[in-house]
């Protein structure tokens, strides 16, 4: 099964990544250059994860680049709507947990306080990892 | 319904190659146990093994080949996977949920290899691996 995103705006710098189908070996490579052609200044970006089936450790690097080079131009991103077995895998893995969510209401308060830390200049950009 | 299979593939190292057949036998032990939920641990183990033995065994170097052998039942899957590479130190993995590894880009595969099936044995210095799961048994199955 292949890999479709779409991206759409949903406030000034914030983006939703709506991934549909399976975000592995095969697929990784889509999802980290459609969000280099369509969010590459975005502040957040929300993954609406309902529509991935799987996801191997490939996709979990490819997820964790995404996320180290926004937070190294203070930018974050969230994960909502995970399917079970894929949030047992992010689970199992202990990662993210800080900022997976079970909708996008839910995620709202963490992104406002967020984006109001980066404004305040609470939020400092990452270095990155060596 | 299906009562049980075997396979034995030899593939080029081609990352291209491992999504197909992960995929075909992954609607095979679903054809075999009914089970979405075993089907998806199957296919993840059998992923990481195979991409292991690509990218790390055999370096993608193209005309080195990984040898698949499966043989599953409704009771139980032995996945057995070999590269021609020169194998690793497997008994001495960081931990990637354990602290600052959990930021880790990478480092996954062989964690969840061990979390996913019930017994995992490295071989030939860790060029090969076999993986064992028992199925659960289905009321009335
Ligand atoms: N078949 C193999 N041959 C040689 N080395 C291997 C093999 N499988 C794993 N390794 C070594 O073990 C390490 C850990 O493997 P593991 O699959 O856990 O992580 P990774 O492949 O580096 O990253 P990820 O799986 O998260 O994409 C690898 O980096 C590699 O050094
Ligand atoms: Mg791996």
């Amino acid at each position: 099964m292949g890999l479709l995103i779409e991206c759409k705006e949903k406030g000034p710098g914030v983006y939703i990544v709506i991934p549909k189908g399976e975000i592995n070996t095969q697929t990784y490579q889509i999802l980290e250059s459609a969000l280099r052609d369509n969010a590459a200044s975005a502040k957040a970006l929300v993954f609406e994860m309902g529509q991935v089936s799987y996801v191997s450790s490939l996709g979990l690097s490819a997820i964790f680049r995404i996320k180290l080079a926004l937070e190294e131009r203070k930018a974050t991103l969230v994960l909502v709507n995970m399917q079970p077995p894929v949030a047992l895998v992010f689970e199992t893995m202990k990662i993210l947990s800080a900022q997976v969510f079970a909708s996008l209401q839910e995620a709202d308060e963490y992104l406002d306080r967020f984006l109001d830390g980066v404004q305040k200049g609470t939020i400092k950009p990452r270095t990155p990892l060596t | 319904m299906e009562q049980q299979f075997t396979l034995e593939e030899t593939l080029a190292t081609d990352l291209s190659q491992v999504m197909p057949l992960v995929e075909r036998i992954a609607q095979k032990v679903l054809a075999l146990t009914a089970s979405a939920e075993e089907t998806f641990q199957v296919k993840l183990a059998l992923e990481e093994a195979l991409t292991n033995a690509m990218r790390h065994g055999n370096l993608l170097i193209a005309k080195q080949v990984v040898t698949v052998k499966v043989k599953a039942s409704r009771e139980r899957i032995i996945l057995d996977i070999h590269d021609q590479g020169k194998g690793f130190d497997f008994s001495n993995l960081r931990d990637p949920t354990q602290g600052e590894n959990t930021e880790r880009i990478s480092g996954r595969g062989v964690f969840l290899m061990r979390k996913l099936m019930d017994d995992i044995e490295f071989y030939d210095a860790g060029s090969g691996v076999k993986m064992v799961k028992t199925f659960r048994l289905k009321p009335g199955a």
